[in-house]
């Protein structure tokens, strides 16, 4: 069996890979009933084949022409059963298999057995009907609408009953014994009034897939053109061919024949691949799903897959009533805008208990049956719910969790504010005070008592300066915002009261600003607590990337036992990692010092 | 004696200005961002620049950068650059580039106008200023190790601190109430102690001890 692949590729490998999930894990009773009655179809089809091979006068002067017919059956066999394995809902793959019956009978003209042409003559037009038939049903299998339902009745009215005057009332018709009356004037008429019918039911139906292929989208037209091209002129050429083909192209009759076969044997090949091509995936049973269900680990888009493929559409979405927001969602969590139907999609929500819970849009030209939509819709009801419930949760999760890192961001914001008002403020106005102080004291007119005094207040403002620059380091570092992580890093270690040894290894390319603050906070608490808190006589920094993380490791000899749940320093820290997505770990026992070890996303 | 000024806040601009005038120096112009110190410093020629390190439009280390960039233009232009902060990576930087004729000062320091003046003439000359306080930095770090700081008398490591500020030894002698004769032994005491190689250039001498006190 060959899958030829829809027009999404990626889709087309994950309904594949869906697709052998399934067949290996939950192949259903009734799947296999159907194997079997396909099966046995193929073998009562290979035997009317082998025997009405036997009943053709194939050692004939027509022989090669005859010989067609089976060759042609063969054809709309194979592919009938084809497409009605792909798609067990479509009824299609049927009526391809009743069109190939009827080349069958049709053939049976050409015996030489009076019942069997009495057969054949009542079905010699007959394909021609079906053909009709299966050009209106494509691709769902279904007739929609008024005006295909009349012109295909019409058109087996035409092909069954009209047909009837050329064996019952013409004596020199293809068996004389069932004319009832010999009447060719009324022949005539009649054949003439089934041209005529015929010419009606292949203008409406010309105009039918005129409309449906302006309203397919691009992709479903490049399927259909060509197929409703093929089949239009496979039901034209048949009847009419013989005026083109015979006084025009000068073509023997029994070229013309061969013609007309093989344009009929090319009918079932085009509608079957029509429907494999058209993105139209084997559809699995409800039963199945069902089943699928059960086992199911559960992740939302699979939950999509399997619809789709329930259903047979690729094209199908999934999306998710919130109905705290009213909106509904997509299988990542975004809104999507779910359109009353129209436009060739079609809509179908989902109910558990009366609630909205979901809604499956699909592609209503792929779709046989609205009903099925909603059957499977109802199947994974509870699933749809259970998924909207998580994504409910995660919604709130991200909501929190974008909070959480609005206050991290507005908190250094601050910080750096703070500290660049201070430098533009404070600090400056202590240097022109401390300048006011010393050019007082070092003006000649000052006495000298008060030029001491004047002196030490400038030595004042002098370590009031200082202290502010301990301030202003701590709220937020020169080194951080001027040069980034590795200068403040550096510049922290600098100022350690034991000897700390650095290793720094993150290249050239910086974090996001809000990491590197983070860092920077981390290890400036991990060091303040290995000064203060452990006692520590040596501390080891690390710093480095690996795989989109920044890693940064502190360790030292101190007493140990810190508890991040104590204090608010190392706890602060360990927040803002949680914040950013980061990982926190901290071993502090004592005795063994206290090691603490920062992830943080990176990429 | 011809100064150029970078600083962006007006009221220290104006107040660097008055101290620098009184000072004797000339501030032939006064730059308020970065950019505009490059095109004055081109344009003047002066002997000295005297530029904050933050300063627009990204008030982050344009100052420093374009300090650096005046030095590789013009190596006979000292400059002096003074921040809020001080940082032992701008103070590599800022020494590694140069053969003297370089100082790197907190901004408080302008407020004790004679040292301050002091420092701004050593430079001239050739020589170098380092804010005491990155000096007190590192000669904090290099006693945290084993090294033979730590073994130095603590007039010696008085000494040693104000060689690494870029002192002159007159300079010491007046700060530390020493005869010169005294300081020249403490210092060539100080040299035998971390085998360093004896040199009167004042700003070799600011280089050496710094990159024993960076690398131990």
């Amino acid at each position: 069996m060959t899958f030829t692949a829809p027009p999404v590729s990626s889709q087309a490998r994950s309904d594949d890979r869906l697709e052998s999930m399934t067949t290996v894990a939950m192949r259903s009773n009734l799947a296999r009933s159907l194997h079997r009655s396909l099966l046995v179809v193929l073998c009562a089809g290979l035997a009317f084949a082998g025997i009405v091979c036997a009943l053709l006068p194939l050692g004939g002067p027509s022989g090669r022409v005859v010989i067609l017919f089976p060759l042609v059956f063969l054809a709309y066999l194979c592919a009938g059963l084809h497409a009605w394995y792909r798609r067990p809902g479509n009824r299609l793959g049927g009526l391809i298999l009743l069109g190939g019956f009827s080349v069958l009978l049709g053939s049976l003209i050409n015996t030489e057995i009076p019942v069997l042409i009495a057969v054949g003559s009542v079905g010699a037009t007959l394909v021609l009907a079906v053909t009709v038939h299966m050009l209106h049903a494509f691709p769902s299998g279904h007739l929609s609408g008024r005006l295909s339902k009349y012109t295909v009745a019409l058109a087996y009215v035409n092909s069954l009953l009209l047909q009837a005057p050329v064996y019952l009332l013409d004596l020199e018709g293809p068996l004389p014994a069932m004319a009832i009356a010999d009447n060719p004037g009324m022949v005539a008429g009649i054949a003439a009034l089934q041209k005529m019918v015929g010419t009606a039911v292949m203008s409406a139906t010309a105009f039918v897939l005129i409309r449906r292929l302006v309203r397919a989208d691009a992709a479903h037209r490049r399927v259909l053109m060509p197929l409703f091209a093929y089949g239009a002129f496979a039901v034209v050429l048949v009847p009419f061919g013989a005026i083109v083909l015979g006084p025009v192209l000068n073509f023997s009759g029994e070229a013309r024949a061969a013609i007309q076969l093989v344009a009929l044997g090319g009918i079932p090949v085009a509608f079957s691949q029509g429907i494999l091509r058209g993105g139209f995936a084997k559809t699995a049973e409800l039963e199945e799903l069902g089943s699928w269900l059960g086992g199911w680990g559960g992740t939302r888009s699979s939950l999509r897959l399997a619809l789709a493929r329930t259903v047979g559409d690729p094209t199908l979405e999934l999306s998710f009533w919130v109905p705290k927001l009213g909106i509904f969602i997509d299988d990542d969590g975004n809104p999507v805008a779910v359109l009353p139907a129209g436009n060739n999609r079609g809509v179908v929500e989902i109910d558990l208990d009366g609630l909205l819970v979901g809604a499956i849009t699909f592609d209503s030209t792929a779709v046989e049956d609205i009903e099925r939509v909603r059957s499977a819709g109802q199947v994974v009801a509870i699933a749809v719910d259970r998924e909207r419930l998580t994504a409910d949760l995660r919604e709130s999760h991200t909501a929190l969790q974008r909070s959480r890192e609005r206050l991290v961001d507005a908190a250094d914001r601050e910080r750096k504010r703070i500290a660049r008002d201070l430098h533009d403020g404070l600090q400056m106005q202590l240097v022109l005070l401390a300048l006011e102080a010393q050019q007082m004291a070092n003006a000649s007119k000052t006495v000298s008592d008060t030029a001491e005094r004047a002196t030490g207040l400038r030595r004042g403002i002098d370590a009031a300066a200082a202290d502010l620059r301990q301030l202003v380091h701590a709220v937020m570092p020169a080194a951080l915002i001027e040069r980034g992580l590795v200068a403040a890093a550096e510049d922290l270690v600098d100022r350690m009261p034991v000897p700390t040894e650095l290793e720094i290894n993150i290249g050239d390319f910086g974090c996001p600003p809000a990491v590197e603050s983070t860092a920077y906070f981390v290890l400036a608490e991990s060091l303040t607590n290995a000064v203060k808190h452990a006692h520590a006589g040596a501390v080891r920094v690390e710093l480095h990337r690996s795989d989109g993380w920044l890693v940064i490791q502190v360790q030292d000899d101190g007493i140990g036992g810190a508890d991040p749940q104590q204090g608010t320093g190392l706890r602060g820290a360990s927040d803002r990692v949680d914040v950013l997505g980061g990982h926190f770990c901290l071993r502090s026992e004592p005795g063994t010092g206290t090691q603490i070890s920062v992830k943080l996303p990176c990429a | 004696m011809r100064v150029v000024i970078g600083e962006d806040e007006s009221l220290l601009r104006r107040g660097l200005q008055l101290v620098l005038e009184d000072g004797g120096f000339e501030v032939v112009a006064a730059a308020q961002d970065a950019v505009e110190l490059e095109k004055d410093v081109d344009e003047h020629l002066p002997d000295l620049v005297i530029t904050d390190i933050r300063m627009p439009p990204g008030h982050s280390d344009e100052g420093l950068l374009a300090a650096l960039r005046i030095r590789a233009r013009h190596p006979h232009i000292a400059v002096v650059v003074l921040s809020q902060h001080m940082q032992r990576r701008y103070a590599d930087e800022l020494l590694a580039e140069s053969n003297g004729k370089v100082g790197y000062l907190l901004k408080q320091r302008i407020a004790d106008v004679d040292t301050f003046l002091a420092d701004l003439r050593e430079v001239i000359q050739g020589g170098t200023a380092l804010d005491p306080d990155i000096v007190a930095l590192m000669l904090a770090r290099a006693k945290l190790s084993d090294g033979p700081v730590r073994k130095l008398t603590p007039r010696q490591q008085e000494v040693l601190a104000l060689m690494a500020e870029g002192r002159s030894n007159a300079r010491i002698a007046a700060e530390l109430f020493l005869s010169e004769k005294a300081v020249v032994q403490h210092t060539s005491r100080i040299y035998d102690a971390l085998g360093l190689a004896l040199d009167g250039d004042s700003h070799r001498r600011v280089q050496a001890v710094m990159r024993y006190l960076t690398h131990g």
